[in-house]
């Protein structure tokens, strides 16, 4: 039995048997409406499971420099049409390196709910998300929201994907950085790739990170960090598209280009 | 294991009742059950976007979608886009700036632009490009279809929304040849 939100994903999956047929689909159609919010409550902001991304981007999220990595992601994301329908929830629980919300997320640091009949479960996404399309999540459990925190007034995100087109694409190279900056201070940074190392889903380059807290911002220091440190940590994968020299050298562009924008973003230049 | 599901479909402006096995796609039903045969099945994995009709207004790939979780729910074809006799705006704007090469996309295109000018009659570049970048051209008519957009908003703006078709027909002759 699996559950049916958007379909974008799960019925590829079928028709191209990469998964066993499931017996049952359970059509989410009848609690869409619940599922489908972005609320902003004091500190948090909540997002239901079954939002469609286009209904994402008529939201705060759309609207706020601090989650302008969404922008980012939605204008890349498939194509227009698919966006109507498809929702984060089947994004992140699609869980492989090609899920651009879920590379985002990753920054945001969101706490995502599970229900099922024996109540809520409260997860991160690293304990959520083990690994390609290996999720634990139990077969009776639906995930119902996403929680992030708000973040400081003087932060924003940015989101970049490299591939030969500019949309239907699965990315070559996708990061993300989530910036906070106190006068020309680094004061909280974090950054994600689609992957990182053994892992096959996105996660955080955390002694890239390290390195930057709390330094002062400028082009010798980002140079540094994407030169020196982010390699120590990050292992690329050749495969039949690119390799992993290739990618690994666009991490690098990704991060550095991630992170003026985000800083270009915080003092409101273009 | 349940045999068929009862769907109530609204398919342009007829009302139909269903009775459909739970896996049947969109487009099976569209093409098969009910005839529209618009509506081309060109990838089936939601990437070319020739299957595109519009679901309560909004563009959806019928080769994506189940027929039976769309229970209560309007699509749109071409084909329900005027009347018999009659073209609609758009129809006319294709026609009128040739953006009808081969014609097996343009159905998705026209639907594209239906749902796009219904949100906007003042649609910019952008929006034009990442509305209409939803559905593949083989022929290449991507430059056609730009101008097709405005000239549809132009004529949606006049108020001019139904054509009678054998008065757009015999004005398509004295069209001057593109360049």
């Amino acid at each position: 039995m699996k559950p049916l939100a958007g379909g974008t994903e799960l019925l590829l999956l079928i028709r191209d048997r990469r998964i066993p047929t499931p017996k049952y689909l359970l059509d989410l159609n009848a609690i869409r409406k619940e599922l489908s919010y972005v609320k902003l409550e004091e500190d948090k902001v909540r997002i239901g499971a079954a939002t469609t991304l286009y209904e994402l981007s008529q939201s705060i999220l759309h609207k706020d420099k601090r989650y302008a990595g969404f922008v980012d992601v939605f204008y890349g994301f498939a194509t227009m049409a698919m966006r109507f329908y498809a929702t984060i929830g089947g994004n992140i629980l699609s869980a492989t390196q090609y899920n651009d919300y879920l590379t985002l997320l990753t920054v945001y640091e969101p706490e995502l709910v599970l229900v099922s009949k024996q109540g809520e479960r409260r997860l991160t996404l690293e304990q959520l998300v083990l690994d390609k399309r290996k999720l634990a999540i139990r077969p009776d459990e639906l995930l119902k929201e996403i929680i992030i925190s708000v973040p400081p007034e003087n932060t924003s995100s940015s989101f970049m994907k490299f591939d030969r087109r500019r949309i239907l694409i699965a990315g070559v190279v996708t990061g993300a950085v989530l910036l906070t900056l106190n006068d020309n201070v680094i004061e909280d940074v974090k950054i994600s790739f689609d992957m990182i190392r053994e892992k096959r889903v996105p996660g955080r380059a955390r002694k890239t990170e390290e390195f930057l807290q709390g330094k002062e911002l400028s082009e010798e220091v980002v140079e540094e960090a994407a030169e020196e440190i982010l390699p120590s940590e990050m292992e690329r994968m050749s495969d039949w598209w690119t390799t992993g020299e290739y990618r690994l050298d666009m991490s690098k562009v990704v991060l550095k280009r991630n992170i003026f924008r985000a800083a270009r973003r915080i003092r409101g230049e273009k | 294991m349940v045999e068929t599901i009862r769907v109530n479909l609204k398919v342009n402006g007829k009302q139909y009742v269903l009775d459909i096995p739970p896996d049947e796609r969109l487009i099976d039903t569209l093409r098969y059950r009910l005839g529209f045969t618009s509506i081309k099945e060109g990838c089936g994995r939601g990437e070319c976007g020739s299957c595109i009709v519009l679901v309560n207004g909004l563009p959806r790939h019928s080769c994506l979608t189940l027929t039976a979780t769309l229970d209560g729910a309007e699509i749109l074809t071409v084909e329900g886009l005027a009347p018999e006799g009659k073209l609609h705006a758009i129809q006319v704007a294709f026609l009128e700036t040739r953006g009808v090469q081969c014609g097996f996309c343009t159905p998705a295109f026209m639907l594209l632009t239906k749902a796009l000018l219904d949100k906007t009659l003042d649609p910019s570049d952008e929006e034009i490009k990442q509305w209409l970048a939803s559905a593949i051209c083989r022929c290449g008519s991507y430059h056609y279809y730009f101008k097709a957009v405005r000239k549809a908003a132009e004529y949606l703006k006049k108020g001019k929304i139904l054509f009678d078709e054998k008065e757009v027909r015999k004005n398509l002759y004295k069209l001057p040849l593109l360049r």
